[in-house]
């Protein structure tokens, strides 16, 4: 009962502003929020829309810039502290989304992108160029994306599906997972977590997986040319292919594949490696077998 | 040393202090040679710091640092030539400072080593030079040891940077406590990789994954003692 009354006064303390400002090709978009949820939405119109659900003694500032449109939440009493923003911006605007209590997801973006929140999680389908994500308490899930990327998260995992470009990935606490990459040099590594790749090896390109606490997953392409490069303290490592190891010295041995002119860097302190070829990353058969 | 002026000093040294503040801390200073020795430290950091142009901006030292001590900065993006000339403002507060003075004086031993002796990880065409058969297992031996005390220093500085922040409430309870949590874990995997280091001191891998892991724990206390003071 008591709820069902909060539930009513606060529903009767929310309002909806609801306004549109035109915008120019170039233009960024800054939202700063602190609790609530920023959704971003691409469409095709040359304007940004805002809808945003947030108490009634706070006010939603919208200011238009030379080159930016700015939105933040203002209070006539105290600090605004929830404000969920629905937003339809230009597919081709930059964003500048910043939270901290606050779930940040975009969908459809084909500019850069940046999406910071302290504690929420972030999701960005889309983005060109730039495009960093970082949550400190919250996964971070970027999908078809391009460019130089940066997720980081402190205590969740990072998910990238579809993703081309330099990419860096790292947490602290958190699997991290890369599917459908077309890359030249990936980055990634966290220090409790599973790492699996599945992605292009590319000739004179670099890649490296670290763990310390768990396993590291990679398919090889059938015709990659790559050095590998495998450390592990305890545990061990298992092909779903032979190789051939040509150097090996305490707790890390190296062998080619192809040409070798990739380089490939796995590395677990305590955890297996596995090596799989593509469409196997999930396939339980060579797991088992491992056991 | 912890006087009235000592978290002025980054003011002073950034030349935004208004006149009567920057005239009475050069009345302390005359007296105080404590803050002078800081401030010439903290002179030096800055001029270390612009000494190194092709840097992202020194808001940000660890790019630079990881760079310098040939490990990856992981989290930061590449920035544009004109971006990286930029004119940087250096507004650190001591703390910060002094933690990126021990991270510098640790540039002039371990460092160094690591730099000089660790082949660059990234960048096709280093691959290319190095060719195939390159060596991927070279790496220093030692150094993390030697360097451990300036290390600690740098983490306890950042450290105290953090606790600031939780005991001004910039950071919540929720976030403060997920924070130490994950210190936690990378202080365990510390511990494992120097267990293991110990036991066998030669291993190329334990020294590099050491140094990664303490990275990552300098890394992690640098982006949280940077936490933005949330409401403003």
């Amino acid at each position: 009962m008591l709820l069902n009354i909060a539930a009513v006064i606060t529903l009767a303390v929310t309002q909806q502003t609801d306004t549109t400002v035109p915008v120019r090709p170039g233009m960024r978009l800054d939202v700063d929020n602190f609790g609530g949820e920023i959704v971003v939405k691409a469409w095709n119109q040359n304007s940004v829309r805002v809808q945003a659900t947030h108490s009634s003694r706070d006010r939603i500032d919208v200011q238009v810039g030379a080159s930016t449109v700015s939105l933040k939440a203002e209070s006539r009493r105290g600090l605004a502290q929830m404000v969920e923003y629905q937003i339809s911006a230009p597919a081709w605007m930059n964003l500048n989304l910043h939270g901290v209590s606050t779930d940040i997801e975009v969908d459809g973006a084909q500019g850069a992108v940046t999406a910071e929140t302290v504690n929420g999680e972030v999701k960005c389908r889309g983005g060109s160029g730039q495009v960093s994500l970082k949550s400190v308490q919250g996964a971070v899930k970027l999908q078809n994306a391009k460019g130089h990327i940066d997720v980081y998260s402190v205590s969740d995992g990072l998910t990238l599906e579809n993703v081309s470009g330099d990419i860096s990935a790292e947490t602290v606490s958190g699997d991290i997972s890369l599917e459908g990459i077309e890359s030249a040099s990936v980055e990634v590594s966290t220090v409790s977590g599973d790492v699996t790749y599945e992605g292009s090896i590319k000739d004179g390109s670099h890649y490296r997986f670290a763990t310390h606490n768990g396993d590291v997953t990679v398919a090889i392409p059938d015709k990659a040319n790559v050095t590998v490069s495998v450390a592990t303290f305890n545990g061990d490592f298992d092909s779903s292919f032979p190789v051939s190891v040509t150097n090996t010295t305490k707790h890390r041995f190296t062998f080619t594949i192809g040409s070798g002119n990739a380089r490939l860097e796995l590395e677990t302190f305590n955890g297996d490696i596995r090596l799989r070829r593509p469409g196997q990353l999930h396939d339980k058969h060579h797991d088992q077998e491992d056991n | 040393m912890n006087d009235t002026w000592t978290e002025r000093l980054s003011e002073y040294i950034d030349g935004t202090l208004a006149e009567a503040e920057r005239g009475a801390l050069e009345a302390h200073l005359a007296g105080c040679a404590a803050c002078r020795t800081t401030l010439d430290e903290l002179r030096r950091v800055v001029a270390r710091a612009r000494a190194l142009d092709d840097r992202p901006p020194a808001a940000d030292l660890w790019p630079a640092i990881a760079e310098q001590i040939g490990v990856s900065s992981g989290a930061h993006h590449v920035v544009s030539l004109a971006e990286r000339r930029t004119r940087r403002r250096v507004a650190f507060t001591v703390p910060q400072l002094a933690a990126a003075a021990a991270l510098l004086l640790l540039l002039g031993s371990g460092g160094a080593y690591l730099a000089l002796h660790r082949p660059p990880l990234t960048g096709a065409g280093a691959i290319a030079q190095r060719g195939p058969a390159a060596d991927l297992t070279t790496s220093p031996v030692g150094w993390v040891q030697k360097t451990s005390s300036r290390y600690d220093a740098a983490v306890a500085e950042l450290e105290g940077a953090l606790e600031q922040g939780r005991a001004s409430g910039r950071l919540d309870s929720a976030t403060v406590r997920v924070l130490t949590q994950s210190l936690v874990t990378i202080d365990s995997a510390i511990v494992q990789a120097r267990r293991a280091l110990a036991a066998d001191p030669g291993s190329a891998y334990l020294n590099q994954h050491l140094a990664d892991t303490m990275r990552r724990k300098l890394e992690l206390l640098r982006r949280a003692s940077a936490l933005a003071p949330a409401r403003t």
